[in-house]
C-alpha cells in the first residue's frame, strides 16, 4: 500500500466518522423550552395537568411555567404498590412527587438530599427543580433500618 | 431485592443514548480499519528508550527521606482506615473507610498510576511496614537475615488474580461489603496474609508478583511515560512499558478478573441480569438458603460467569490467531498478547467509574474532617457537600465513549506491534491480527453495550 493510499484511507474514515456523527446526533434544538413534564411510568399515575409545550398555553396559568404532573408513590405494608417506581424528568423541570404510606416513615431523595416525613393520612410532598442530571434513588429509612430493601423509586433526570 | 454493594453510589449514570451508541460502534469499526491501513511494517514499541529525569530530579524523588515520608503517609492512612472502620459509624456514606477504600484508593490510584507511574509502590503500607520490620530485624540479628524462599515460578500472578477477585466479590457480591467494620476486618485479614507471604518470599518479591494491589496498579502504571528503574525516576515512550510485561502464569486470569468484574458491575444493572437474578436467587432459597445468602450466591455466580466470559473470549482469539500458523503454542500466544488487554481494562474502569470517582470522591473532603462520623471537624471541612452536578450527563457520555475508543486504539496498536515482533513473516502477522482485531472489537462493543444499559 502506498503512502498516498494510506492517507486516503484515513481521510475517508475521518469523513465517514464525522458524517456518522452529524447524521446520528439527534437535533437537540428541537425541544428547547418545551419543558417535558415529569411522569411516572407504571399504571397509577394521576394526571393533574396535561403536558404542555411552549406554544399551547392553558388558560389557567398563562405566565407560569408549565405545571407538571404529580408522581405518586404509594407504600403499603412496607412495599411500593406496583413495584419500584420510575419518575422521569428533564433537567430544569419542576418535579412534584407525593409519597403516601400506611406507616410513619422518613423518605429520602438522594443526591438532591431532600427528606420528607410521611404518616398515615399525611403524605410527604417533594417539590423541587430537577437541576442535576442522572439517576437518583428515593428510599425509605424505616425499611433501611429494618434491613429491608429501602428502594421506593428512581428519579431519572435527563438532559433537557 | 436486598440492596447490594454500591449502596453509597448516590448518582448513577444515565445510559448512553442509542444514537451515541450507534455512532461510537461505527467509530470503533472505522478506527479499526484505519488501524489496518496505517499500520507500520516494523515493530516500534518493543524498546522503551528510558532516560532519567533531568537535573538529578530522578535521584532526589527516590531518596531515602522521600521514601520514608511516602511510606509513613501510606501507613498512616492504613491506620486511619482500620481505626475508623472499627470505631466509627457503620453508615457507609458517613465513614472515612468505605469511601477511602472503594473510591480514593481503588479508583483514584488508577488515573494516578497512568499519569505518574507506579505511585502506589511508594505509598504501599504493606511494603513500608515490611521494609521497616526487615530493617529492625537486620539490626537485631546484627547482619543479614536468611534469604527468602525463591518465588515459585508456577505461582506467577495467580495470588494477585485471587486477591483482585476477592476484592471484587467484597465490593459487588457481599451484601455488607460497604460496611466499614467489615472492610476494616477484611483489610486486617489481607494484611496478615500479605505479611506472612512477605516473610516467606521477601518484601519486594511478594510486592512484585503476589500482592494484589501492587500488581493491579503496576499494570496500569505501565501505560505511563514515567517509570522508576533501579531507584531512579525517569521517563520513557508512552505505552512502551507494556510490551515488557512478562507473561507469568496467572496474568491472563488476572486481566480476565479485572475486565470481568467491571463487566459484571455494569451488567448487574442491565435487564439481562435483573431479569434472571431473581429466578436464580429463588432456586437457592428453595434449597434452604436465607434470602440474603441466596442473593449473594446468585451474584457470585454472575461475577464468575462474567470473568469466564471474558477469559473464554480472549482464549477464542488466541485459538484463532494460532490457526494462521507460525508454530506457536496457545499459551505462548495467549501470553504474547495479554499486555494489549491492559488499556482495555483501563477503558472499562475509566468509563464505568468516572462519575463515581468525580462525585463520591468529593466526599473525602468532609470525611477527612470527620472520619468516624461522630461530628468532629478536624480540618474545618466537615460541612462541605458533594456537588452532584459537577459533570453533566452529556459530558459523561462523551468521556465514556472517548475512553472506550481510546482504549480500543491503544490495544490495537500494542497487539499489532507485538505481532510484528513475534512473527517472522509479515503476512502471518497481518493474518493473526484479524483475529486480535475481532477480539478487540468484541471487548469494545461489550463495553459500549454495558454503558447503554439502563439500571432503571
Amino acid at each position: 500500500m502506498s503512502r498516498n493510499q494510506r492517507i486516503g484511507l484515513v481521510v475517508v474514515a475521518l469523513v465517514v466518522a464525522v458524517v456518522a456523527f452529524v447524521v446520528a446526533r439527534p437535533g437537540d434544538d428541537d425541544d428547547n423550552g418545551a419543558g417535558h413534564a415529569a411522569q411516572t411510568a407504571p399504571a397509577q399515575t394521576e394526571t393533574e395537568a396535561a403536558e404542555e409545550t411552549g406554544e399551547t398555553q392553558t388558560e389557567t396559568a398563562p405566565q407560569e411555567a408549565p405545571r407538571p404532573e404529580v408522581s405518586r408513590i404509594r407504600v403499603r405494608g412496607g412495599t411500593v404498590v406496583g413495584g419500584v417506581q420510575r419518575v422521569q424528568a428533564n433537567k430544569g423541570d419542576t418535579v412534584r412527587i407525593v409519597v403516601t404510606s400506611d406507616a410513619p416513615d422518613e423518605i429520602h431523595l438522594h443526591g438532591y438530599d431532600i427528606y420528607e416525613n410521611v404518616a398515615p393520612g399525611k403524605p410527604g410532598r417533594f417539590v423541587f427543580r430537577a437541576d442535576i442530571e442522572g439517576i437518583f434513588e428515593i428510599e425509605s429509612h424505616v425499611a433501611e433500618d429494618a434491613g429491608r430493601d429501602p428502594l421506593l423509586a428512581r428519579l431519572v433526570v435527563e438532559p433537557s | 431485592m436486598i440492596p447490594l454493594a454500591h449502596g453509597f453510589v448516590v448518582r448513577s449514570d444515565l445510559p448512553i443514548p442509542e444514537w451515541l451508541f450507534g455512532w461510537a460502534a461505527a467509530m470503533v469499526l472505522v478506527v479499526s480499519f484505519v488501524a489496518l491501513a496505517i499500520l507500520w511494517p516494523d515493530p516500534r514499541l518493543q524498546e522503551e528508550g528510558w532516560r532519567p529525569l533531568p537535573r538529578g530530579l530522578g535521584h532526589r524523588l527516590t531518596s531515602r527521606p522521600v521514601e520514608i515520608a511516602c511510606g509513613a503517609i501510606g501507613v498512616f492512612l492504613f491506620a486511619v482506615v482500620i481505626y475508623s472502620g472499627l470505631r466509627g459509624t457503620q453508615t457507609a456514606t458517613a465513614n472515612f473507610t468505605t469511601t477511602f477504600i472503594y473510591v480514593i484508593f481503588w479508583l483514584g490510584l488508577v488515573p494516578a498510576s497512568v499519569l505518574l507511574g507506579d505511585v502506589f509502590k511508594a505509598f504501599n503500607p504493606w511494603r513500608a511496614i515490611g521494609r521497616a520490620v526487615a530493617w529492625v530485624a537486620r539490626g537485631a540479628a546484627r547482619g543479614e537475615l536468611p534469604a527468602p524462599l525463591a518465588y515459585p515460578s508456577w505461582l506467577g500472578r495467580w495470588p494477585a488474580a485471587a486477591g483482585i477477585f476477592a476484592f471484587a466479590a467484597m465490593e459487588l457480591v457481599a451484601a455488607n461489603g460497604d460496611r466499614p467494620e467489615n472492610l476494616a476486618i477484611a483489610t486486617l485479614i489481607y494484611s496478615a496474609l500479605t505479611f506472612i507471604a512477605m516473610a516467606l518470599y521477601g518484601v519486594e518479591g511478594w510486592i512484585e508478583r503476589g500482592e494484589a494491589f501492587s500488581v493491579y496498579f503496576n499494570l496500569f502504571s505501565r501505560l505511563s511515560p514515567i517509570e522508576t528503574r533501579d531507584g531512579v525516576v525517569g521517563y520513557r515512550r508512552p505505552l512502551s512499558g507494556l510490551p515488557a510485561l512478562e507473561a507469568l502464569p496467572g496474568t491472563v486470569p488476572l486481566l480476565a478478573v479485572m475486565i470481568g468484574s467491571v463487566t459484571f458491575d455494569g451488567a448487574a444493572e442491565a435487564p439481562i441480569w435483573t431479569g434472571i437474578a431473581p429466578d436464580i436467587s429463588r432456586f437457592f432459597q428453595d434449597l434452604g438458603l436465607s434470602p440474603q445468602t441466596a442473593l449473594e450466591v446468585t451474584f457470585l455466580i454472575g461475577l464468575i460467569a462474567a470473568i469466564l466470559l471474558v477469559y473464554g473470549f480472549y482464549c477464542l482469539g488466541v485459538i484463532g490467531a494460532r490457526s494462521v500458523g507460525g508454530g506457536f503454542t496457545a499459551s505462548r500466544l495467549g501470553g504474547a498478547f495479554i499486555h494489549s488487554l491492559v488499556p482495555i481494562a483501563l477503558a472499562y474502569v475509566a468509563a464505568h467509574y468516572l462519575t463515581l470517582l468525580l462525585i463520591q470522591g468529593q466526599a473525602i473532603s468532609f470525611l477527612a474532617s470527620d472520619p468516624l462520623g461522630d461530628g468532629a471537624d478536624l480540618f474545618g471541612t466537615a460541612d462541605t457537600q458533594i456537588d452532584y452536578g459537577v459533570i453533566g450527563a452529556t459530558a459523561t457520555w462523551y468521556w465514556q465513549v472517548g475512553f472506550v475508543v481510546a482504549g480500543h486504539v491503544t490495544a490495537l496498536t500494542l497487539a499489532h506491534d507485538r505481532a510484528l515482533a513475534i512473527y517472522d513473516k509479515a503476512r502471518l502477522a497481518v493474518r493473526s491480527q484479524y483475529w486480535m482485531l475481532a477480539i478487540m472489537v468484541g471487548f469494545t462493543s461489550l463495553a459500549l453495550w454495558l454503558l447503554s444499559q439502563s439500571n432503571a
